[in-house]
């Protein structure tokens, strides 16, 4: 945990390989997962020999935590945030929390609003709203 | 944070393995690196392994001396899934000891939460042993919580993490919300 800048991906300080990795929201992994899963017990003799414990354990805690489950409510989540010039980082967390009100986003990604890239409270509440629609039509 | 992440790496098939149609032996490759990285489990890097998603490429074989094996260098694409300082994540409770709750969150067995670092709440004793707070609020086992990762740790030999968490910070702690 040395190195010359301590790691807080509260201010996104996480290392620029990880700052353009592209991140993935709960909801995708599980969607992902749950693919993969379905592949291995078609193809496999003895599925279970191919899970490792990580795949499984991920995959509980991915389905338990996706707020949306719907492939094209995942989809539109997505769509949504990418209009509002967020890194993969903050965009994975909001869609992961699904805050429901500004001050609660800014709470959980703090670095929205001190990266100077004029994110006003305005354009984060219409984020919200955008998302909760999602979520209420799926 | 789950990441999708390219990796070159390089798969061994052993000579007996070999097989003159191509594409048995792209199926002998693919096996061969699933089962690597399903041992691998994780890296101090790039966090835990959960799946290979796609084969991007399969460079040209080169036969080892004395073995004759041949080693094959690919690239793939896999998901891995790696805590960061300063992250906020959602756990679920699976121990409550005096001192602080473990949680589980995505692959990492250990997450844990110091009863210094949830000052508000109070250790219960009992059968179901929890911590409580003066709302009534209420961490025990199965609860999810949420919280923000204040250290990690890797453990080379048993190839895993550690976290330590804290619930200092607005809008942390058990989350209440029927929806999930």
């Amino acid at each position: 945990m040395s190195g010359e800048e301590e790691e807080n991906a509260a201010e996104l300080k996480i290392g620029d390989e990880f700052l353009k990795a592209k991140c993935l929201m709960n909801c995708e992994v599980a969607l992902i997962l749950d693919h993969k899963y379905e592949q291995l017990q078609q193809t496999s003799d003895d599925p279970t020999s191919q899970i490792s414990q990580v795949f499984e354990k991920s995959l509980q805690y991915v389905k338990r935590f996706s707020r949306y489950k719907n492939p094209d409510a995942v989809r539109q989540v997505r769509e949504i945030l990418t209009r509002y010039q967020l890194t993969e980082f903050e965009l994975c967390v909001l869609g992961n929390l699904c805050p429901e009100t500004v001050e609660e986003a800014i709470a959980m990604v703090p670095s929205i609003k001190t990266r100077g890239r004029a994110q006003d409270d305005e354009a984060i509440e219409k984020m919200l709203n955008d998302l909760s629609l999602i979520k209420k039509f799926e | 944070m789950f990441l999708k992440v390219q990796l070159p790496w390089n798969v061994i098939i052993a000579a007996e393995n070999l097989q003159p149609e191509g594409l048995m032996l792209q199926r002998e490759i693919i096996l061969r690196l699933l089962g690597d990285f399903a041992v691998k489990k994780a890296t101090k890097d790039l966090g835990y392994f959960l799946a290979v998603t796609t084969l991007e490429k399969i460079g040209e074989g080169k036969v080892r001396q004395h073995t004759g094996d041949v080693l094959f260098p690919v690239v793939f694409n896999a998901i891995t899934f790696k805590i960061f300082n300063g992250e906020i994540l959602e756990g679920v409770v699976h121990k409550i000891l005096k001192h602080g709750a473990f949680m589980r969150c995505g692959p990492i067995e250990n997450v844990y939460l110091s009863n210094l670092k949830m000052p508000d709440y109070r250790y219960v004793p009992g059968e179901n042993a929890c911590f409580m707070n003066d709302k009534m609020s209420k961490i025990g086992k199965d609860v999810t919580i949420r919280f923000v990762v204040i250290g990690t740790k890797w453990l080379e030999a048993e190839r895993e993490f550690q976290a330590l968490v804290s619930l200092e910070g607005d809008y942390l702690g058990p989350i209440t919300t029927p929806d999930i």
